[in-house]
């Protein structure tokens, strides 16, 4: 069978057989953890095949997998993977606070298969109409991974995730009609095919293809958490547990990105990269600094990180913005990056909701005696958040700035350090707060997690240091090769 | 000419009923007013496959008749029943200004984005142009301005109904899988609110989402 039809089909079927599973922990954990590798080794080997040249496409070319998609669904791979395992663990000691009950545990992994489903079919569709619906899904299969409780904040988390992000997600079905719109008639083949459009663009009216852009950055823009329409982000990762956070920072506000980087491939090839550029500065900029000021005066562990996502979709936004192949090479390298990053960040938040039994940062002090490894793991997140040299972020910050330095945009340059230099002080004051000194709350588990329970986020860790300080070259030949398919002109 | 006049009358007939689906304070009336907007967008599309002949327009017809005709208004009235409700909550700005808000600026917006669209529409008549911008931006308003989670649950039906309408009208040939695509998502989308809207219900005992007041923002 094709791989993209087991990709389109087996973790929907796995998150039914979660579904249909007896109430027994044990064996729920072990299947989730059996099932999530088999899922990952089916998309990595998809991605594989591309790496090695070949091409994948089926039902007459409306769904696909080329280079820009295979670096997603890697991510999807490789990040859902870690975060899945380590929401095993979580889940048991919910189950054991007493904070959730067994059916409810069913369900988020059951749910969670679905997700991944829906986030493969979002970075394998051709048919920017079946792409749309794909992102929308993956809204909808996650409500219930965040709001898996029933009380007053996970319901208002739960409403204000789904509210606003199909409100924004509205716009970028506009964009797709449009879109067909514009090209229905105008070009050769399927107006509906991404591949048709990248390579008609320049038939394209250049008035549509404007607007296009702008609908399309409001919907995928305020999915992928881009201010001013990411207030939905910081109380949904805050709210929902460690795990759902990890992934819908770690993965699916990249999968709201890759909508939004097809169409700013369609729009630049169309009406020229000068348009997109400065739209995507503007964007950017915005986004960095009000996620810097709202960084700033966080106590909340998690709601830090979540303002760290909206920081890090701006990186991406301003690394589109400044553009050239490093730029927007800088830009695709950073998903990566930021999906371990985060990953790691947000599940080590679990980590250490377990020891103090609190997300306020000023309740907490001397996690280096009572849980060393787990301060590291979060020392590491913190150090690639803020671009520290030797960790992934650094490698895709750095870039920007020499794609920038090049294309002698001096002023961006500047921008971009103060954004980073805010970060970078906001980050390590709320680390040296959490991470040294003395304990000034409660301490309610008072020892190191299990090395097994430990294990994927050490996984995470290894991984932010090697994509900071070696270069793979199957990696590397997919950014490439996407950033070719982008610079088509 | 005799199916194009249909056409703009019944758009005008889709302008009214999305105000009535904004404005009306029982909710059973306004999920009527939908069913009734629905029916319409019905009509247009088989305006329009009696006019272009489009094969796909008629299976349109028959999936938006089905599932938004029938099912999503049979599901939100028996919400409405089971959960007791009768009246809307208090919408922002109150029950005369959000409806005039709304209905100004939806004209206004959608008389600047109709002049774009027809540039590239397959069908070229101002008005239906200007009624699916007109009844989208209602939508948006609906989320924006009304407190209510039901309220705000129609106006997702309300702004997927001016998307398809504009579909009807710029991209009448596209797939019908496109069709059948985006419909799913809004059946689904209705009912995971509506499950939703039960839970918040359930914690706040109202439907008004400006008491939704627990997370910071």
């Amino acid at each position: 069978m094709d791989i993209l039809v087991l990709i389109l089909t087996v973790p929907f079927v796995f998150g039914v057989i979660m579904f249909c599973m007896p109430l027994h922990f044990k064996l729920l954990q072990s299947l989730h953890i059996v099932l999530s590798v088999a899922v990952s080794i089916l998309l990595l080997s998809a991605v594989g095949k591309v790496v090695n040249g070949e091409e994948l496409s089926i039902f007459h070319n409306y769904i696909f997998l080329d280079s820009l998609g295979a670096i997603f669904l890697s991510l999807i791979a490789i990040t859902g993977l870690l975060v899945n395992v380590y929401a095993t663990t979580y889940m048991k000691w919910e189950l054991e606070d007493g904070h959730i009950d067994i059916k409810e545990v069913k369900n988020y992994f059951a749910l969670s298969f679905i997700f991944t489903w829906t986030m493969s079919l979002s970075v394998v569709c051709n048919n920017i109409a079946f792409m749309w619906a794909a992102i929308e899904a993956t809204t909808l299969a996650s409500v219930f991974l965040v709001a898996v409780k029933k009380d007053k904040k996970s319901t208002e988390s739960g409403y204000k995730y789904i509210v606003l992000c199909s409100i924004g997600l509205a716009f970028a079905l506009y964009a797709t009609i449009l879109l067909f719109s514009a090209a229905n008639g105008k070009i050769d083949g399927e107006a509906m095919l991404y591949t048709n459009l990248l390579a008609n663009a320049a038939n394209l009216d250049s008035v549509a293809l404007k607007l296009v852009f702008i609908f399309a950055l409001i919907g995928f823009g305020t999915k992928a958490g881009l201010a001013p329409t990411h207030t939905w982000l910081p109380d949904v990762h805050a709210e929902g547990p460690a795990p759902t956070s990890a992934l819908l920072s770690g993965i699916l506000l990249k999968c709201a990105m890759l909508g939004l980087i097809r169409y700013y491939a369609i729009v630049a090839n169309g009406v020229g990269f000068d348009f997109v550029q400065t739209v995507m500065v503007v964007s950017g900029t915005l986004t960095l600094f009000i996620s810097a000021f709202f960084l700033i005066r966080q106590h909340n562990v998690k709601r830090m990180f979540a303002y760290h996502s909206v920081a890090h979709m701006g990186v991406i936004a301003f690394g589109l913005g400044v553009g050239g192949a490093i730029g927007l090479f800088a830009a695709l390298f950073h998903c990566a990056a930021h999906s371990f990053t985060k990953a790691l960040a947000f599940c080590s938040t679990g980590n250490i909701a377990r020891i103090y039994g609190t997300k306020d940062m000023t309740k907490m002090g001397g996690m280096i005696r009572i849980a060393p490894l787990t301060a590291v793991l979060f020392g590491i997140a913190i150090c690639s958040l803020v671009g520290v040299p030797g960790f992934a972020i650094f490698v895709s910050e750095f870039l920007i700035f020499k794609a920038a330095a090049i294309g002698e945009q001096y002023l961006l340059m500047g921008i971009f350090a103060v954004a980073l230099a805010i970060i970078f002080i906001a980050d390590f004051s709320h680390f040296f707060l959490a991470s040294f000194g003395k304990v000034e709350g409660e301490v309610v588990h008072n020892s190191e997690m299990k090395f097994s329970e430990n294990f994927p986020l050490i996984a995470l860790a290894i991984l932010i240091v090697a994509f900071g300080i070696w270069q793979f070259d199957s990696f590397t030949f997919l950014l490439d090769e996407s950033v070719k398919s982008i610079m088509k002109k | 000419m005799a199916n194009i006049n249909i056409i703009d009358v019944v758009a005008v007939l889709m302008m009214i009923t999305s105000f009535a689906v904004f404005g009306l304070r029982q909710y059973r009336h306004s999920i009527q007013a939908y069913a009734l907007q629905t029916l319409l967008l019905v009509i247009i599309f088989l305006a329009l496959y009696f006019k272009y002949g489009t094969h796909e327009l008629l299976i349109w017809a028959g999936t938006a008749f089905v599932i938004k005709v029938l099912f999503v208004p049979l599901y939100l009235m028996s919400l409405v029943k089971k959960l007791g409700l009768v009246v809307e909550d208090e919408p922002v700005g109150g029950f005369f200004i959000s409806p005039v808000v709304a209905l100004s600026f939806s004209l206004a917006v959608a008389m600047m984005l109709y002049k774009v669209f027809i540039h590239f529409s397959l069908f070229q008549d101002v008005l239906p142009l200007y009624a699916a911008s007109f009844i989208f931006m209602m939508g948006i308003f609906g989320f924006i301005l009304r407190n209510s989670f039901l309220k705000q649950i129609l106006s997702y039906c309300l702004f997927e109904n001016g998307i398809h309408l504009s579909l009807a009208l710029m991209a009448y040939s596209s797939h019908e899988l496109v069709e059948i695509g985006i419909l799913t998502d809004a059946i689904f989308a209705v009912l995971i609110m509506s499950v939703l809207a039960k839970r918040f219900y359930a914690a706040y005992g109202s439907l008004d989402t400006s008491k939704a007041v627990n997370l910071r923002g």
